[in-house]
């Protein structure tokens, strides 16, 4: 194969270049996943990046451990910059246990995190392929195939090739059921990321087969044993997430209204009581136009959490029933009788045509964070994990919003 | 998906998969003996060659059978393969009483043999050169950058293969470690 990449007078080897190479675009293409769904993509390069560099030390701290002589001899073998020193196994400990720190840290969001992950995985899982090719490492069986490649004294199966087309497969796959990165494509969190790891497992599970060099168990190999496990493993995810069953979800919307408001945010709450359990309320705030609309009155807002078991789809539409009822013309964005948004879904985090779950609003308008974050100081964004006193630190809307009580007490005095 | 289509779907996968693995190893034999053959990769025999000293003395990798056996590819033009050499010495000073031995062969046919003859005789290295005159060794170990190093196994299996600076002495002091440690058990 061509373990070596001539450039000029660089000779490089390939296999490791392959693997940063494919480190770099998995890197790329997650960014871009997570600023389109809205996670904490700063928090994740540095947990991706803080992994590899921990990962590295820890494989070299796991070859010390192992071979205390080498280095009592030579201390300064600790931090010799060469790539071979290193054990795989404490490495992958340490990399995983610091990403799993920074996680905790910051709050990320489990599943909306892995599902934003999904491309580097499948990315990695490429590059090890193509870099098994490059050096020749992980070979196939003989075969008399048309397609065997000829390696290590034999026509073989060219299995590195097998991984890698499959792993591309997958690739183009999630490219487009989350139309080129831009949704989930699934309703849930988690769904995409299990999806990625049947996808993987599967794959693996498929071309061990064709693997020379196999870990015995009994007579089957370990790899596919394993590959096996994570593939039950991840249907099983998949079912937990995909179909969560009747359970309450927590769900966060906000009431507005400028027209008879007043009246429309008493009728309002008491509609939602009657369909809904009502978990928390806010105050009721007198918030400008967020258009700037000068024929557009003063609105009324008021945030309510709560408590459902419908669908999504069926919780909206609830909603909009509720807006009918109180005479909200569909279009008419200056005079709004009543208008409630669904600002969070529990802990989903989706994008469809026409919705993005958490609503994007809640980092845009200061009303609605106040609010929030008087409802509920424990608020933290689903998606991101940041906390809703960050959020409002950070919002570059710096507008004033007045509690409804204040106004009266203005007017009356 | 509904649920139903859903659970089908899955009980499918993982029954395609349980065939897939009982099958694997009727379908595709076990080939562990074919890494009888030789190969210049991790797990395969070392090929064998026979080259000469300088002073043309013949050493054959098959005479090496039983000892752990260091072939490090070096050139006289090569830096790292002369800062990495006087480490392989102290190794290998240290090991030799073990049985460790080690073949630096020299890629004649892409060096200066008088450079690289004086080079080492002035450093005085006391483990063999070996002289691949028309590159023939090279080619079969696949050399594509020198340093390169094949460590094998008293068994005559190669078990790592280093290409450039990553043959530290640190890291042959603990393969070699393991190698004796496991030996005396």
């Amino acid at each position: 194969m061509f373990p070596i990449l001539h450039i000029g007078p660089l000779a490089i080897q390939s296999a490791g270049f392959t693997l940063l190479f494919s480190f770099f675009i998995a890197n790329i293409l997650v960014m871009k996943f997570s600023k389109n769904l809205g996670t904490h993509a700063e928090a994740i390069e540095n947990g991706l990046l803080y992994g590899i560099i921990a990962g590295i030390l820890g494989a070299r701290l796991g070859f010390m451990l192992k071979n205390p002589a080498v280095f009592l001899a030579n201390p300064l073998n600790l931090i010799s910059l060469t790539p071979s020193m290193l054990e795989a196994g404490f490495g992958l400990l340490t990399g995983i246990l610091t990403i799993v720190v920074i996680a905790q840290k910051k709050h990320l969001p489990l599943w909306p995190t892995l599902d934003t992950l999904s491309p580097f995985f499948i990315i990695i899982f490429m590059g090890i392929h193509l870099a098994n090719l490059a050096n020749g490492n992980a070979y196939g069986i003989p075969t008399t195939l048309p397609w065997g490649i000829p390696l290590w004294n034999a026509i073989r199966h060219p299995v590195q090739l097998y991984g890698f087309i499959l792993g591309g497969m997958l690739l183009v796959s999630l490219f487009f059921h989350t139309k080129f990165l831009k949704t989930t494509g699934f309703r849930h969190s988690g769904v995409l990321f299990s999806v990625t790891a049947i996808g993987i497992s599967g794959t693996s599970l498929f071309i061990s087969a064709f693997t020379a060099e196999k870990v015995l168990l009994g007579r089957f190999d370990g790899r596919q044993l394993i590959a096996f496990i994570v593939l039950l493993g991840a249907l099983w995810l998949l079912y937990i997430r995909a179909y969560p069953g009747l359970k309450k979800t927590n769900a966060i919307i906000s009431m507005g209204s400028n027209l008879n408001s007043k009246q429309n945010i008493v009728k309002g709450e008491n509609l939602l009581a009657e369909n809904f359990h009502i978990r928390r309320k806010s105050n009721i705030y007198r918030t400008e136009d967020v258009n700037q609309n000068p024929n557009t009155q003063a609105f009324l807002n008021r945030l309510f959490e709560l408590e459902t078991d419908l669908s999504y789809p069926d919780f909206v539409n609830r909603l909009k029933a509720i807006e009918k009822k109180l005479g909200r013309e569909p279009g008419n964005k200056t005079r709004v009788a009543m208008d409630l948004d669904v600002l969070t879904f529990g802990a989903d985090v989706f994008s469809s045509a026409e919705k993005q779950i958490p609503n994007p609003d809640v980092l845009k308008y200061r009303y609605l964070g106040k609010l929030l974050a008087e409802m509920a100081p424990d608020f933290r964004h689903p998606a991101t994990g940041i906390s809703i006193q960050e959020i409002l630190e950070k919002m570059p809307d710096k507008s004033q919003i007045t509690e409804l009580s204040e106004v009266e007490d203005g007017i009356e005095g | 998906m509904k649920k139903n289509t859903f659970i089908a779907i899955a009980i499918t996968l993982v029954f395609i998969s349980i065939i897939w693995i009982i099958f694997s190893p009727i379908l595709f034999q076990d080939t562990h003996a074919e890494a009888d053959q030789q190969a210049a990769h991790k797990g395969f025999f070392a090929p064998s060659f026979t080259l000469s000293t300088p002073e043309g003395i013949a050493h054959s990798i098959t005479d090496y059978r039983g000892k752990p056996v260091l072939l490090f590819f070096w050139a006289s033009h090569c830096s790292v393969c002369k800062a990495t050499m006087p480490k392989i010495e102290s190794v290998y000073q240290e090991f030799s009483s073990l049985g460790f031995e080690v073949l630096a062969i020299n890629t004649t046919n892409q060096d200066s043999l008088s450079a690289a003859k004086a080079y080492f005789q002035a450093q005085n290295y006391s483990f063999p050169m070996l002289l691949d005159q028309d590159g023939t060794v090279t080619n079969q170990y696949l050399i594509h950058a020198v340093p390169t190093s094949y460590l094998i196994n008293p068994d005559g299996k190669i078990s790592n293969v280093i290409i450039g600076s990553g043959i530290s002495d640190g890291f042959l002091r603990a393969q070699l470690n393991t190698l004796f440690m496991k030996g005396e058990e």
